[in-house]
């Protein structure tokens, strides 16, 4: 609780802390890398990412490092964000609403708190999808210490690794699309961190009038 | 063998159609492996290292005559041991001499990412061009024979060439002329294919051998090394040859419908979003609601 | 080898016994591969273990170490008893027909007549053939009254002032034979044979050996089912190695195999004979050259004592024709004094004359056993003083290495010519040696560098005989030297310090023969036509017109002479150097016959003749036996001997003069019965136990052994009990290694990196050993240490009623190499277990088959 943006003096509401943007970016920039350098291993018509970020072989070495980063990214981000993201009861009417929410009919949305149900959905799916990444990129990065008897694990790790990144892949572009074009103001919340009040009562209304009786109390 | 029977048919990680190919080709080459007149010398594992160059390592005594457990970055053949007692308690010592096999649909071509790091020409060698390997190790997945092996200082995958470098001067490779009981034999694949099936008609109707045959498995399209065993119904017993290889069904998986899958949602998530946003706009606020809630604090 | 390696892929059978090719003739091997399979030729694998000869046969027979006469042995009784013999070749080319004289006793008690037990030897008086005529169809035994064999001299031979009065000559051959063409007396040789090896049966070669009778019974089946029904289309071979040779009887087990081949008609033809596969690359040259100290260069007898002059040692050497008179027997050694005074004049030139015997004097007659034990027993009684070691690793080869080693401790001096620092050399740092005892070795040692193989030129024959020229690929490194001229350095020397200070008979050294370009670096190629020989002066053959000229190298043999006319290095070499060239160094690829035969590739002595015998490939009337394999035949209208190879016969003998196709023998005739003069313990192999044994003989108990066997006496001369020693051990070679050098060379360390010991799978569970665990075997000499192999290839065999474990173990790994030196093993020998006892014959140490103990180490 110690961590709770609060309502800033100009007016506006801050909805990331630094921390928090440095962590988000920590793992948006890893993943950018990943992203790119996986599309170049996955497709040859995409192989010339990888050449051009510096050659194919370095870019092989580089993916597993940066996927080090990513998970460190997003260990941070859970031990930041775990509690906020957990489902609550309110998820299943938001979940209900998705229509509503895709044709930016907000008002027929039900209010969502500090993160909504897609938000966390985001969250968990780069959180579970990060960790079968993980497991399997570990495999991936030292398949020579994988004996033949265990080669399964091998085999599985070729096939869940691209599953699970696929997955992440399409979180991500929903992501990025809200991000910058979908929600004005989002982009600037997780670079300066501050929204308006406007948008902080529209999108996130909970969490609003929970800061508002925060520092109500707090006076 | 003409310059014609070297031209690329399949290029890994490639983008785009493979130069050249379809074009009328000549003979694919085979070399055939006789176990049944193996003597297990091991001229066949000294010439490879000496002819591409390789020093000698250090070896342990593992309770076998097997140099060691399986082919290494810098050991392209091994001759496999085992010991074996038939159901009428007869003794035989099986010796295998393990190499890549050349796949014609091969899995570790199949399963590289990268560029021309592994080619097959049409003479049916595989090839792997170190120069263009990124080390990713995913070949040595996509081996149903347990064959590439990764070098950590180079960190790239090595494995038998079929000595391409020989056979594109039109000579044999180093193995077949190293051998001293012309147990190997090296030609044109119907060639091989033929004195195979010769040998194993041999051994069914003059050696008592009734399950000897020809090791040329279909799986991955039939290869470029063959073996005539003894005991073609169990090739297990010979060192572990699997008996009916394939490339793995994740890597089949991976690179058939799931590249499918993946680039069309990639694509259609792309494409998906842009629609998305000239069919509703953005989410806007409206700050005459935000002047509501402002208030004095 | 009576043929040679190409012609093995002539063959239908192969029986391969005592050796183990795959592995230790790999290249050579190959024929037998291709007889496989282009002929469908089967093969027999018989071995103590199962090895990677065994995975190529079509039956393997595992046998006891030791045991091979008795496996043999049966084989002849089941070839007689199932008709499987070769008639006409028997009765005609060996001496089945030849009655022996009475008096002569089977060994039913392991003993022939004649032993004398004091002194541990026989008279071989009653091993002899029956003086007479033709006794076909007459069966009495009352035949010797009428023929008496002339009593053996009893007056002593005239003495002179140095050479005191000596015993009497061995008793003789008789010139005319008694015979019986039915083969039915009962002292002629055909059933004598029969009689001795009807206690081989089955059974006892199941007791013996250790072979189940059924899987015996198989195995012999199939090698003899060539001669089914006595047809002689077909053709078997056998082939061996030191399998056979390095046992107290291993000369007798190889005759037991020359029996079975006469018996079954294959020497002499392609795919056939009795093939020795020798173990280096020219051993087969270094015994062609007198190797042995028994012979002198080409298998002439070595003198001793009691040939006091030039005419005496010819008289004792030179047989005389001894046969069926209606018979013919070329007797090719009637000619030793042509050999031998030729050999005369090229050792001695000038100074060999008729006057002084041709230098005979400056022989040395060795007056005693100089084999190899005996040098290293002599050199620990101190009787050897220094010993010249050439690519020769005496502590390594034992047997018997701690013998060897305090043998060397002892020694004043020792000279160790080789291409790396090997055991023998280092026999002061052997393990177990502290720095304080090594304070007390005053051996001097001196390391002289030689060139290795790839740094000289010269010839190498191999098993085939074929002798071949090879070139230096690259001049010796450093200091190293060529052998040539380590030899030429000391023998000037030393004739300089003899011309300078005198001693004691220096003429041998002064007057041998040195006449080369340059006396210090000898031109091996001078050496090679000194050996093929040249004429002295202008010589004709009255027969062909012929004439060689004074200093011209001889075509031949046929050419030398015994008045000092001309003279010869080694009369079997004759003809590989000729005015022709050097015919070593002919490389024709063509094979007119498919045979293998390749004329025109090198010079295989004697007289490039590539099977020898090959006139027993053709029946009486001289038409082959096999109209598909035609070596050579009698052409009528050439009135000689014609065909695809040199005939090694008298090339225009009427085959109605029936001359013997064995033309080395006296008799003319392979020899079933080996009479007087030819072994020492026995007309007939028999069954012995090797030294160590787990079990006393079944045949004889109380002679268990080869009686003629002598054990030294030295502290280091010990054997055990088979209550202590139980398990039945046996040494031998792989592919990947070469004896003792390749542990220098990394890439056979690749391969073989440890040394090991091949134990049974349930004698490593008896003891709670697995694969890899370190354990030690030991003898009642020595202990040797290496990793268990544990391998189901050697199964625990059923011995007399007995359960006996075999083991064996390879002899490469040493106390200095690679692996050695960085400390990879326990440096341990494999002659450490070895004892030093050897075939009465040849002198061939017991390395396989003696008894040890396994623990865990």
């Amino acid at each position: 609780m110690s961590s709770e943006p609060y309502l800033l003096p100009n007016g506006r509401v801050l909805r990331y802390s630094f921390r928090e943007r440095l962590v988000h970016w920590l793992a948006g920039f890893s993943y950018l890398y990943l992203l790119l350098t996986g599309l170049a291993f996955w497709s040859p018509w995409l192989y010339w990412i990888a050449v051009i970020l510096g050659g194919a072989t370095i870019s092989r070495e580089l993916h597993p490092w940066f996927g080090l980063a990513f998970v460190v990214g997003v260990s941070l981000m859970y031990s930041m964000w775990h509690r906020q993201m957990k489902e609550t009861p309110s998820d299943k009417a938001w979940w209900a609403s998705i229509g509503h929410y895709i044709r930016n009919e907000d008002d027929q949305i039900p209010s969502a708190d500090r993160f909504n149900p897609g938000q966390k959905l985001l969250f968990w799916g780069f959180f579970w999808n990060g960790i079968v990444l993980l497991l399997s990129g570990l495999i991936l990065w030292l398949p020579q210490y994988i004996p033949w008897n265990l080669r399964f694990l091998r085999l599985a790790a070729v096939f869940v690794h691209p599953v699970c990144a696929l997955a992440t892949i399409a979180l991500f572009i929903i992501h990025v699309y809200m991000g910058t074009a979908m929600e004005r103001g989002a982009f600037g919340s997780v670079i300066r961190g501050d929204v308006s009040r406007a948008w902080a009562k529209k999108h996130h209304d909970t969490w609003y009038e929970q800061l508002l009786r925060n520092s109500a109390e707090r006076k | 063998m003409s310059q014609a029977a070297t031209e690329l048919i399949r290029i890994s990680g490639h983008a785009g159609v493979v130069p050249g190919k379809g074009l009328n080709r000549e003979f694919q080459v085979c070399k055939l492996v006789d176990t049944t007149t193996c003597i297990g010398c091991k001229a066949c594992e000294v010439a490879c290292l000496e002819w591409n160059g390789y020093t000698f390592s250090e070896t342990t005594f593992d309770n076998s005559y097997q140099t060691m457990p399986e082919t290494a970055w810098n050991y392209w053949n091994l001759i496999k041991f085992n010991e074996h007692e038939r159901a009428d308690g007869t003794m035989m010592l099986l010796m295998r001499k393990d190499q890549c096999m050349h796949c014609a649909d091969p899995g570790c071509l199949a399963a590289c990412p990268a560029d021309a790091a592994i080619v097959q020409y049409a003479n049916g060698i595989v090839d792997f061009q170190e120069a263009n390997c990124i080390g990713c190790g995913y070949c040595m997945t996509g081996c149903p024979f347990n064959i590439p092996k990764f070098d950590p200082p180079s960190r790239k995958v090595f494995k038998c060439t079929l000595c391409n470098d020989r056979v594109s001067v039109g000579l044999e490779p180093a193995c077949i002329k190293a051998c001293p009981t012309g147990c190997l034999h090296f030609g044109t694949k119907s060639e091989m294919k033929e004195l195979a099936e010769t040998r194993a008609e041999q051994l069914r109707t003059n050696s008592g051998f009734q399950d000897a045959g020809v090791y040329d498995p279909a799986g991955v399209g039939g290869t470029h090394v063959i073996y005539v065993l003894h005991d073609a119904k169990n090739p297990e017993l010979y060192g572990g040859l699997p008996k009916d290889p394939r490339i793995p069904l994740s890597v089949r998986l991976w690179k058939g419908p799931l590249k499918w899958i993946g680039n069309f949602g990639i694509i259609f998530g792309a494409v998906g979003v842009f629609i998305h946003y000239l069919r509703f706009g953005p989410k806007v606020v409206k700050e005459d609601e935000q002047e509501s809630h402002g208030g004095t604090e | 080898m009576t043929n040679g390696w190409i012609d093995i892929k002539n063959t239908d059978m192969m029986l391969i016994m005592g050796g183990n090719p795959a592995e230790n003739h790999p290249c050579g091997f190959k024929w037998a591969m291709e007889a496989k399979r282009n002929r469908n030729a089967k093969l027999i694998s018989v071995d103590p273990r199962f090895t990677r000869t065994s995975a190529t046969a079509d039956l393997f027979v595992q046998i006891r170490a030791g045991t091979d006469i008795a496996f043999l042995g049966g084989l002849i009784r089941y070839a007689i008893e199932n008709n499987r013999i070769a008639k006409e070749y028997l009765v005609n080319y060996t001496n089945a027909a030849f009655i022996v004289k009475e008096g002569f006793k089977l060994p039913e008690d392991g003993l022939y007549s004649g032993f004398n037990a004091a002194s541990s030897t026989y008279d071989k008086t009653t091993w002899n053939y029956e003086e007479g005529g033709d006794f076909s169809g007459k069966t009495d035994a009352a035949t010797a009254s009428a023929h008496a064999a002339p009593a053996p001299p009893t007056s002593a031979m005239p003495g002179n002032a140095s050479h005191p009065a000596t015993l009497a000559p061995p008793p003789a051959l008789p010139p005319n034979v008694a015979y019986d063409l039915t083969l039915q007396h009962p002292r002629c040789v055909f059933q004598l044979m029969k009689q001795q090896y009807s206690r081989y049966t089955p059974e006892a070669v199941e007791r013996i050996t250790g072979i189940p009778k059924d899987q015996y019974l198989k195995a012999v089946d199939l090698f003899t089912s060539v001669r089914k029904d006595g047809d002689m289309k077909k053709v078997a071979t056998i082939i061996y190695a030191v399998g056979w040779t390095q046992h107290t009887f291993g000369t007798q087990i190889i005759r037991t195999a020359a029996m079975i081949q006469l018996l079954l008609g294959n020497v002499g033809r392609a795919g056939g004979g009795v093939n020795a596969l020798r173990g280096h690359s020219n051993i087969q040259g270094a015994t062609d050259m007198a190797g042995l100290y028994e012979s002198l260069p080409g298998y002439l007898k070595g003198p001793v004592p009691d040939d006091v002059d030039l005419a005496t040692y010819l008289k004792r050497t030179t047989p005389t024709a001894s046969k069926p008179s209606p018979w013919n027997s070329m007797n090719y050694y009637a000619n030793t004094p042509k050999f031998m005074v030729s050999l005369l004049k090229s050792l001695y030139g000038d100074a060999a004359a008729k006057e002084n015997g041709f230098g005979f004097d400056y022989l040395p007659k060795p007056g005693q056993d100089c084999s190899w034990t005996h040098i290293w027993d002599d050199m620990y009684n101190d009787k050897i003083k220094g010993m010249l070691a050439f690519g020769m690793n005496g502590v390594m080869i034992g047997p018997d290495t701690n013998k060897n080693i305090n043998a060397l401790k002892k020694a004043d001096w020792l000279v160790v010519g080789e291409i790396y620092e090997d055991e023998t050399s280092e026999f002061w740092r052997a393990p177990g040696i502290t720095t304080e005892e090594q304070k007390n070795i005053k051996t001097t040692v001196y390391r002289l560098p030689c060139a290795g193989f790839a740094e000289k030129d010269g010839s190498m024959t191999n098993s085939a005989r074929w002798v071949t020229w090879k070139y230096a690929a690259v001049p010796p490194p450093g200091q190293a030297r060529l052998d040539q001229d380590i030899i030429a350095q000391i023998f000037l020397r030393v004739r300089d310090l003899y011309k300078k200070d005198g001693g004691k008979f220096p003429d041998p050294i002064l007057n041998l023969n040195w006449a080369y370009a340059d006396a210090a670096h000898p031109p091996l190629s001078q050496v090679a036509m000194e050996i093929n020989g040249k004429a002295l002066a202008d010589l004709k053959d009255d027969a062909t017109g012929q004439v060689i000229k004074a200093g011209q190298q001889l075509p031949g043999f046929a050419w030398l002479k015994d008045d000092g006319t001309t003279t010869c290095g080694n009369w079997i070499y004759s003809g590989m150097w000729t005015e022709a060239g050097s015919q070593i160094q002919r490389r024709g690829t063509e094979d007119p016959s498919g045979m293998g035969v390749y004329p025109n590739w090198a010079w295989s002595w004697p007289a490039n003749r590539r099977v020898l015998y090959n006139r027993a490939s053709c029946n009486t009337a001289g038409k082959p036996w096999d109209p598909d394999r035609k070596q050579i035949w009698w052409s009528e209208s050439a009135g000689k001997w014609v065909g695809n190879d040199v005939p090694d016969f008298k090339p225009d003998s009427n085959p109605k003069d029936h001359m013997g196709p064995f033309i080395m023998n006296p008799e003319g005739i392979g020899r079933l019965f080996a009479p007087i003069g030819v072994l020492a313990d026995g007309p007939f192999p028999e069954h012995y136990e090797p030294i160590e044994s787990p079990i006393r003989n079944p045949l004889h108990p109380d002679q268990s052994n080869n009686p003629l066997v002598k054990k030294f006496r030295t502290p280091f001369d010990k054997f055990g009990s088979p209550e202590e020693y139980s398990i039945v051990c046996t040494t031998y070679r792989l592919t990947e290694q070469y004896h003792y050098w390749t542990k220098n060379n990394p890439m056979n360390v690749q391969l073989i990196p440890e040394p090991f010991v091949e134990i049974p799978v349930e004698l490593a569970d008896e003891k709670g050993i697995r694969g890899t665990d370190k354990i030690k075997v030991i003898s009642a000499r020595g202990t040797y240490i290496a990793k268990a192999f544990v391998t189901r290839r050697l199964k625990p065999m059923m011995i007399d009623g007995k359960k006996v474990y075999q083991i064996g173990l390879p002899i490469h790994q040493g106390f200095r190499g690679i692996g050695e030196d960085e400390g990879r093993n326990a440096r341990t020998p494999a002659n450490l277990l070895t004892p030093a006892v050897t075939d009465p014959n040849a002198h061939t140490p017991e390395s396989k088959g003696f008894l040890v103990k396994v623990e865990k180490a």
